[in-house]
């Protein structure tokens, strides 16, 4: 079998890899972006009390957890045409990947702040800050270390769901796989690639983590 | 048999800290039964009773950690639950010091210290921090300045903690069991900086079994049982004379302690 195996061919698809890579790059860190204001939002949304907005949080966070990505991409890619919305895909892709990664950003910052203890609200509260306050000087800059590795976890993730973004012919790093595999009938070539590829921008991300952890572990010391 | 400790005078005057025929409940349970006292200002006053009896309940009504169902509580002239009465304002008179510290471990000592003055009282850093090195140095922490809570034992922390409720310059101070959750050889100094505080002239109310302190500060002990104040009395009173058998039962168990 190996000895089928064209790493010639790869070569020369190289710079088709590398342009798939670059956008599945910067469309995944867009995304995330995305992700980061959606998950902001809902999380605000859902710590209310009143039900006026918690209600639709709750409800959009499920039904997003609920529901395949493919499924989500389609609803978007064939349903914003008909509501008279025409995108372009990549578009699309980028608001579907930031709507859906969104509600799991929006339970993971939810967990950091519900795991600041009581005590550190209470203590904010009878200095006499307002909400404001106590979130910005107190709650989320605790949260904020809490939340950095379930965050680059959910980063990961988004990479990965990218690849779907191929369906609807968005050129990034699979739409290269499979391109490959099509016009030379090379599947192997093409998906072990960017398989390779995709392992490399996880390391880089674990990377990553590991960078903040260690960050954080000395500033953890504080905690 | 609830005695008013200073007669039905007592109601016409307006203390610092005004309760008058207070209820609260949490569910079904009644937590707080009809509690009627006034503090005055410049006053101790030290609560004491068993475990499950509403004394923290009790203290953390006055800054509004919790919400009372009937009867008025009037603190520094102001109506809780009065439209009128910034309760957010109103807190930044009381400082409140906790079992548990709850200092910010994401802050140094001066940090915890200066932050509510910084942006809640809007004083200048410089100040502020000029205020702050003062009032730890004042509570015996002058060389942990830079220390975050984590670095600190729990006596420590917790004249950290007393330092940050003294740098709003509150009017009144509110302890709940301030040394229950320190080691016996650390009890003693954080007490000295509650002497020194009420020394001063801080409107305080503490919740602690700590006699010596009681006796050494304190106008007033209340005792409290099952939600209501059953007795209240100077400390050599209570402490020495107890009238109600409650109160008997409960001073032996921390007598024998
Ligand atoms: N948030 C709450 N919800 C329901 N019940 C509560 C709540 N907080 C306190 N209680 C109940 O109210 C009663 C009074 O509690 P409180 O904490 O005021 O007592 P305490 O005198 O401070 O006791 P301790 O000495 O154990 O601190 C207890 O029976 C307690 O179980
Ligand atoms: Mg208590």
């Amino acid at each position: 079998m190996l000895e089928n195996f064209s790493f010639r061919t790869i070569v020369e698809y190289l710079p088709l890899f590398g342009q798939g890579l670059v956008t599945t790059v910067w469309l995944s860190a867009l995304s995330f972006l995305g992700a980061l204001a959606v998950g902001i939002v809902l999380c605000a949304m859902n710590l209310q009390r009143g039900w006026l907005f918690r209600v639709p949080a709750k409800a959009y966070i499920d039904a997003v957890r609920a529901t395949p990505l493919l499924a989500q991409l389609y609803f978007l890619y064939f349903g914003l045409p008909r509501l008279g919305l025409v995108l372009p895909e990549l578009v699309v892709g980028i608001l579907a990947l930031s709507l859906n990664s969104g509600a799991y950003v929006a339970e993971i910052i939810r967990a950091g702040i519900l795991s600041i203890a009581r005590g550190q609200v209470e203590a904010s509260v009878a200095s006499g800050m307002t909400y404001v306050q106590r979130m910005r000087l107190v709650i989320l800059p605790q949260a904020f270390k809490v939340t950095i590795p379930p965050l680059l976890g959910q980063a990961i993730v988004l990479v990965k769901d990218s690849a779907l973004l191929s369906l609807i012919s968005v050129a990034e790093l699979t739409r290269a796989g499979q391109l490959l595999a099509s016009d030379r009938f090379m599947p192997a070539e093409g998906f072990l690639t960017i398989a390779a590829f995709y392992l490399l921008l996880y390391y880089c991300l674990k990377g990553l983590a590991a960078l903040s952890a260690r960050w954080l572990g000395t500033a953890g010391a504080r905690l | 048999m609830t005695s008013n400790p200073k007669g039905p005078a007592s109601m016409t005057t307006t203390g610092m800290i005004d309760f008058r025929g207070v209820n609260k409940w949490f569910g079904p349970l009644n937590v707080l039964k009809d509690i009627t006292l006034s503090v005055q200002p410049r006053e101790v006053v030290v609560v004491c009773g068993p475990s499950g009896s509403g004394k923290s309940t009790l203290i953390r009504c006055i800054n509004g950690l919790e919400t009372i169902k009937d009867g008025d509580l009037i603190v520094d002239g102001q109506r809780l639950g009065d439209p009128a009465t910034n309760m957010t304002r109103l807190r930044t008179e009381i400082g409140f010091v906790f079992q548990s510290f709850n200092l910010y471990p994401h802050k140094t000592a001066l940090e915890n210290v200066t932050l509510a003055p910084i942006h809640v009282r809007k004083i200048p850093r410089a100040e502020a921090e000029q205020a702050g090195r003062e009032l730890l140095a004042k509570v015996g922490l002058a060389d942990k300045v830079g220390a975050y809570p984590a670095q600190l034992s729990g006596g420590q922390q917790q004249r950290v903690a007393i330092a940050r409720c003294l740098g709003m310059r509150p009017k009144i101070m509110l302890f709940d069991e301030p040394t229950s959750a320190l080691d016996p050889e650390m009890i003693s100094e954080v007490l000295d900086v509650m002497v020194a505080v009420a020394e001063e002239g801080m409107t305080m109310m503490v919740v602690t079994h700590e006699m010596g302190f009681a006796r050494k500060v304190a106008q007033r002990v209340v005792f409290m049982d099952a939600g209501a104040i059953v007795e209240s009395g100077t400390p050599d009173e209570f402490f020495s004379h107890p009238r109600t058998d409650r109160s008997r039962a409960f001073l032996s168990k921390i007598l024998r302690h």
